[in-house]
């Protein structure tokens, strides 16, 4: 990963504009923001945000290459898409985010602790396996993830609305044992491959 | 039937505004014949609806007042009020215009007396004064109106109060028998001033200008701060009538965003800038204006005015894009909410009015008006050879300012003089 | 006169039959007027009423006198051009100023009654100007300046079928823009540096027969007026060729803001930081290729600085944003993103100022790559083989940003050339700063007030700016273009074509002897008594229009086609021989004599209202419209302008009995609302030395007082009435009466 950290520097030469132009999904609309302050402003979440989106395209434009690529605040977004509603000028905010906040993981820079990836980690790995969520072990893995101590703890708290969903069977204990897949789980993993095939393709995704 | 003497060398001008007016006496005073259409029933245009002008602060009714005394002493031009264009046929030096005439239901007999007006009890909204207050149906549209002379509103036809009207006047001068007419008119060249119109602010649906009676738009401030206004000159919020002291002006308000109005609308950083001036004007310090902005564009001899208001120290600058307004429930006050841009700060500011700079789009959108015209992507109309003897004026070209339409204006006048001394030339 | 016929018509309508007693208003039509023909009318406006009228007209009468509503009001149907008329203000005047009630109608009807007296001693003094017969039609524009401006003056000029001498003072035509390498575009989609077309412009001038150029050349006399102008031209040879011309537009440009004078920004110790015009001239160089700088080396990187020595608040530098140099510096920025997508460019700005469609000019730049940052540049330092551009960055909030860059171009201001500053109290530090560029006169007017058109701030010649921008204060020279405002091709093509639109306009009015605006039309021009005048050169100096000279015995010399008739000169003669047909010291006198002076026993003051005819008076017919009542002890005289008041007419007030005068005339100073410019600011010096007269006389100096009234001012004037009614009650009637 960090080979394609150091390709990307060693191509751009540190212009980072037009580093995020060629490898960021929408990352060429970068430019056309005007400063404005729209996105930021309309943001749900903007208060948890180190960097709202407009300052991230002027760090972009700034060269602040390091700053933005491994900062946690596009990894906020939770794509309510106020944000690209409002823009005047039209820049897709939201994909742009999600777009360097996916190139920032595919670097390596990303921040290794932030929750929302975290548990994008845990979802892919959790749906791809069975072709389907398997809500009980998804909710462990992320009761657990900062260890069992705090795993224990957060369970406990939820105790009673486990054993809500479970009296109105919306919940079966017996799915930690792995639980039951989808009808055609290997047509699921050739789909998911081909998606990979096709991702891979894009930009951004090939080597830097 | 009303009669206009037109011929191949008349000049016709679309649009009594000061762009408008301005072509027609410029071409009058040079000795061309004239008619001058516009759609309101007096002449004026929005710049009478202005208080005051930016820079020097001065009053638009002042140059009208002037341009109303040239009017009034040339005999070259004829004015056709509530008067609209609905074709335009024919080519450079010879064109056939059907203009619509809406019947005012007073003929040329009206002294101004006003009795129509104190018999009349039914009330219609008050356009001159953006409908912020009423006016009896039996109207002057304004104390600078010209023709001065009133009007009866259509929807007191067949009624009583039209009955009354006609009653009160000793001087013959109500009609009711009037019927909308349709006239031709001959012109050799046509200047098409039909000016500008604010921005549907309600189309800005964050800024809820439709939902907050307390977010009104620039023109309307306008209103409020002039002594002729629906409120004597007293800046009290439409939600309430209370004295609005602490004043937003969001910028921007459709302009500059390829959502509303693509382009940039020049005079809006000005119009606020100088409505900082009216709250200092009629609250002293207690009067503070905020100014949300991207850039401020006070453009060449206007930057003095900038720092003036930069030095009020009870004016103050926000480099932002107002994300959105909602209201305080209990106060009915607007807060703002976005992010100052210059440092991050996030706010959710409570203002007692906000104003919306609303943009300039063409009142005609030259998609509408009744003739091929080459025009930009907002609807202007560009000055280009296809156009024939057609000429775009004042604020129908482009987003300007009093100065630059009236600039423009001239300059319109001066290529219609141009079109029809060639056919003079001609028919010499 | 001996023949005059006057004849005083007096409406019933619009409540005056009910509110006056109009039978006694027609006695004192005849008894006091002295009108050979007195007629009460219904309805006079009504067709039957302007007939009888006109009926009476075409039977001798040659002096009406119409008792009804204010003169601002039915102007169609009381229109008689044949005969010298004046109105008596019976309703926004009295009746609705005025309560109703028994208590209140004496006084009601004196005022009614006194506004008789003076419409027909006004009407005896008036003739109805024919026009000067000595006016003459010249149909050629003179164009000073072969730049953008005045190549479209002169192109349009001929369109419109009129004659052109075009005079450039360089060895080709084209100007600023003829150095450029591409223009702002000005047409959809507004994405693209344009072609300038100066080349065709320049083919189209030479081509045309109606158009004499003359290359190399300046002006180095212009005599005369509208009309009639003689003008030496300059040729660099040596030789001096002789014009006459009708008009004249005056479109000399502008020069550059010295980058020399912004050394912290590297101007001129740096090589590689130039002007905008420096970089139009490498591009230039570099005819569609890699630009280079002046030592050869390709461009890889360029960092623009808007606002350099411009907005400047220190008086060291422009104070004015010269509105073209944002769109300048995209236009260049576009030039090497164009020509290679790998060149760094960054535009440097505090505000960025694309109006109108520069929007999508902006937006265009920022497709093609070119960066855009809010800062403030504190120093440009060479760095290596470049610079080093430091800055705060406004929006990151990093003070100390730094950038390489192989290039700076500045985005220096353009300051105009606009000749002799002909008023020396106008100099100011922000002027100074430019002040080398403006020593040459442009014109050489033989004028007596100075060789250049008048300006008002930061060197921009003086106009009204927003409603009549090209009511320059010569009449018959209209400045165009950047002498006027700061302003790009596109604006000053436009500004041209106005510019010559006036042109066209005053050789027309010149031609017939008509006024140019605000009074246009008018036809009579002052004239004055040779025998009485004391060659004070008071007039002369005082003209805002710089109409008057001196001849060799400095006696004033008028010029009519130069005169705005605003009758400032009138005003400014202490012996009184300066008069127009329409308007004199005796027209306004003889109103100020006519009013009944009730003696002391009465209790009845008598306030004299001299009210500027442009906003004053408007205000208070509309305050008259509302029905704001005021005090019914006021007289209303309407004048041009207050700085047509002679101090005779106060004096002569006071003199007869007059409790006080009210002046009331238009803002002045830099912001002036002034019509004539200049008249109010006059006006307010003549009065301040009025004090002094008052107190030899024992009067109190509360008894002339002077307003500044706006147009809007409905509410205030009648205040203002009020409050001074009270205010002579105060300190009690005057002890002048009879």
């Amino acid at each position: 990963m960090s080979d394609l950290n150091a390709q990307a520097k060693e191509k751009y030469h540190n212009n980072f504009l037009k580093e995020v132009a060629a490898n960021v999904e929408e990352g060429d609309w970068v430019k056309m923001c005007m400063q404005c302050g729209v996105c930021s402003g309309s943001c749900p979440f903007g208060p948890h945000w180190a960097h709202p989106p407009q300052e991230i395209f002027m760090m972009i434009r700034a060269g602040k290459r390091e700053e933005v690529l491994t900062s946690d605040s596009m990894w906020m977004c939770t794509s309510c898409y106020n944000c690209i509603v409002r823009c005047p000028r039209k820049l897709p905010i939201t994909h742009i985010m999600h777009g360097l906040a996916n190139y920032a993981h595919r670097l390596g820079l990303a921040p290794k602790n932030q929750p929302t990836r975290q548990f994008a980690k845990l979802f892919w790995n959790n749906i791809v396996k069975t072709g389907r969520v398997n809500e009980l072990k998804l909710s462990l893995g992320l009761y657990f993830k900062d260890g069992l101590a705090s795993g224990i703890k957060t369970g406990m708290a939820m105790k009673n609305v486990g054993l809500g969903l479970m009296k109105a069977k919306r919940l079966n204990p017996m799915e930690i044992l792995g639980g039951h897949g989808c009808k055609d789980i290997k047509g699921i993993q050739a789909m998911v491959k081909k998606a990979q095939e096709i991702e891979a393709k894009r930009k951004g995704f090939t080597a830097a | 039937m009303t009669e206009v003497v037109a011929t191949n060398q008349t000049i016709l001008v679309v649009g009594g505004g000061i762009s408008g007016m301005t072509a027609a006496l410029e071409a009058a005073e040079c000795g061309k014949d004239v008619v001058l259409l516009e759609k309101n029933p007096a002449l004026g245009g929005r710049v009478s609806q202005l208080y005051r002008y930016f820079p020097k602060l001065c009053h638009p009714t002042c140059g009208l007042e002037i341009n109303l005394r040239r009017l009034k002493g040339s005999r070259r031009i004829r004015t056709l009020t509530m008067a609209e264009v609905t074709s335009i046929s024919g080519q450079k030096g010879d064109y056939t215009v059907n203009v619509k005439i809406k019947p005012r239901f007073v003929n040329e007999n009206c002294t101004a007396c006003g009795e129509c007006a104190k018999a009349v009890t039914a009330e219609v909204p008050d356009a001159f004064n953006y409908n912020l207050g009423k006016v009896k149906a039996a109207y002057i549209p304004s104390a600078m109106a010209y023709p001065q002379r009133y009007v009866l509103d259509p929807s007191i036809m067949g009624t009583p109060e039209a009955d009354k009207a006609k009653a009160a006047c000793k001087y013959g001068a109500v009609d009711l028998d009037m019927k909308e007419e349709t006239i031709q008119i001959k012109a050799g060249a046509v200047v098409w001033a039909t000016g500008w119109q604010p921005y549907d602010a309600a189309k800005i649906q964050p800024y809820g200008y439709d939902r907050f009676s307390n977010v009104i738009t620039s023109v309307e401030f306008e209103r409020l701060a002039d002594p002729h206004g629906p409120t004597g000159g007293k800046i009290l919020r439409p939600g309430d009538g209370k004295e609005a002291k602490n004043v937003a002006f969001i910028q921007c308000a459709g302009s500059r965003d390829e959502n509303h109005l693509r382009h940039c609308s020049r005079i809006c950083c000005m119009a606020s800038l100088k409505q900082t001036n009216y709250v200092t004007e009629k609250f002293g310090d207690d009067g503070k204006s905020t100014i949300y902005y991207i850039d401020i564009r006070a453009i060449d001899r206007f930057e003095d005015f900038y720092q003036k208001v930069q030095a009020n120290p009870n004016v103050k600058f926000v480099k932002s894009k107002v994300a959105k307004i909602v209201q305080d429930e209990k106060s009915g006050n607007p807060v703002l909410h976005g992010v100052d841009t210059e440092g991050y700060n996030r706010y959710a500011t409570e203002h007692d009015l906000v104003v919306l700079a609303v943009g300039m789009a063409p009142s005609v959108p030259a998609g509408m008006i009744p003739t091929e015209i080459v025009a930009d992507s907002s609807g202007f109309i560009q000055l280009d050879e296809a156009n024939g003897g057609l000429f775009g004026a004042g604020c129908a070209t482009n987003a300007l300012d009093v100065n630059r339409a009236v600039q423009s204006a001239t300059a319109s006048a001066l290529r219609a003089i141009q079109v029809v001394n060639q056919v003079a030339r001609a028919e010499a | 006169m001996a023949d005059q016929k006057i004849a005083a018509y007096i409406c019933q309508g619009c409540g005056l039959g009910d509110r006056l007693d109009t039978k006694a208003l027609a006695q004192i039509a005849k008894t006091d007027g002295k009108a050979h023909l007195i007629r009460e009318h219904e309805f006079l406006c009504n067709a039957d009423g302007v007939a009888t009228i006109q009926k009476d007209i075409d039977e001798g009468v040659t002096h009406i006198a119409i008792a009804a509503c204010s003169r601002r009001a039915k102007t169609e149907a009381f229109y008689f051009p044949t005969v010298a008329m004046s109105r008596a203000n019976l309703r926004e005047g009295v009746i609705w100023i005025r309560p109703e009630g028994d208590e209140h109608q004496e006084t009601t009807q004196e005022m009614a009654q006194d506004y008789v007296r003076m419409a027909c001693a006004e009407a005896k003094k008036l003739i109805q100007p024919t026009g000067n017969p000595t006016a003459e039609r010249n149909t050629t524009v003179l164009v000073v300046g072969g730049g953008i401006t005045g190549m479209t003056a002169a192109l349009e000029a001929s369109k419109t079928g009129y004659q052109v001498v075009l005079v450039e003072k360089s060895g080709q035509l084209g100007g600023w823009a003829g150095k450029l390498w591409k223009r702002v575009p000005f047409k959809e989609p507004f994405a693209n540096p344009a072609d300038t077309g100066v080349e065709a412009m320049a083919a189209a001038i030479q081509a045309d027969k109606n158009i004499k150029l003359y290359l190399n050349a300046t002006i180095a006399k212009t005599d005369g007026a509208p009309g009639r102008f003689n003008i030496d031209i300059a040729t660099e040879s040596g030789s001096v060729t002789q014009e006459h011309v009708g008009a004249i537009v005056q479109a000399s440009g502008f020069t550059l803001y010295d980058i020399a004078k912004l050394p912290e920004l590297g101007g001129g110790v740096n090589p590689h930081v130039v002007d905008q015009a420096g970089l139009e001239a490498l591009a230039k160089a570099a005819n569609g290729g890699a630009i280079k700088r002046a030592d050869g080396s390709v461009v890889n990187s360029v960092v623009f600085v808007q606002c350099a020595g411009q907005r400047d608040d220190s008086g060291k530098h422009l104070s004015y944003c010269s509105g073209t140099c944002c769109n300048t510096s995209i236009k260049q920025a576009m030039y090497f993103k164009d020509q290679n997508p790998d060149v760094d460019t960054i535009v440097i700005f505090d505000d960025l100022r694309t109006p109108g469609n520069g929007e999508d000019f902006y937006r265009s730049a920022q497709k093609k790559g070119v960066t855009f940052t809010k800062g403030k540049v504190a120093g440009v330092t060479a760095s290596g083989n470049g610079c080093k551009v430091t800055f705060n960055d406004l929006i990151l909030g990093d003070e100390n940003t730094t950038i390489d860059a192989d290039l700076v171009v500045l985005a220096t201001g353009q300051v105009p050339n606009s000749g002799v500053n002909i008023d020396p109290s106008k100099l100011e530090a922000e002027t100074e700063a430019a002040a080398e560029v403006k020593q040459i006169s442009i014109l050489n007017l033989n004028y007596r007030q100075g060789p250049d058109v008048p300006q008002l701030k930061q060197g921009f010649v003086d106009s009204h700016f927003i409603c009549f921008p090209y009511e320059s204060r010569r009449t018959g020279i209209y400045p165009a273009g950047p002498v006027r405002r700061p302003m790009d091709i596109a604006q000053a093509m436009e500004d041209a074509t106005g510019a010559t639109m006036k042109a066209v306009q005053a050789i027309e009015n010149a031609a017939v002897g008509r006024a140019a605006h605000p009074r246009s039309g008018d036809l009579s021009f002052p004239s004055f008594r040779a025998e009485g005048c004391t060659q004070c050169k008071r007039c002369t100096v005082e003209c805002p229009f710089g109409a008057i000279d001196e001849d060799e015995k400095r006696y004033p010399v008028f010029n009519e086609a130069r005169c705005r008739r605003c009758g400032t000169c009138m005003g400014a003669c202490p012996v009184r021989v300066i008069s127009f047909e329409n308007y004199s010291v005796d027209s306004v006198g003889s109103q100020i004599k006519a009013v009944d002076i009730p003696d002391e026993f009465q209790e009845k003051p008598r306030i004299l209202i001299l009210a500027c005819e442009n906003d004053a008076y408007p205000a208070l017919d509309m305050a008259g419209m509302n029905h704001n009542e005021y005090s019914a002890y006021v007289r209303i005289i309407p004048v041009r302008c207050l700085g047509s008041v002679n101090l005779i007419w106060v004096t002569d007030a006071l003199n007869s009995g007059y409790d006080g005068v009210m002046m009331m005339g238009c803002k002045h100073g830099d912001n002036y609302q002034c019509h004539f410019v200049k008249g109010s600011e006059i006006a307010s010096i003549r009065l301040s030395k009025v004090d002094e007269t008052l107190k030899s006389l024992n009067l109190e100096t509360e008894r002339v007082q002077n307003y500044e009234v706006a147009i809007t001012d409905i509410e205030r004037v009648p205040q203002l009435i009020n409050d001074y009614a009270a205010k002579i009650q105060e300190i009690g009637l005057s002890p002048f009466k009879f």
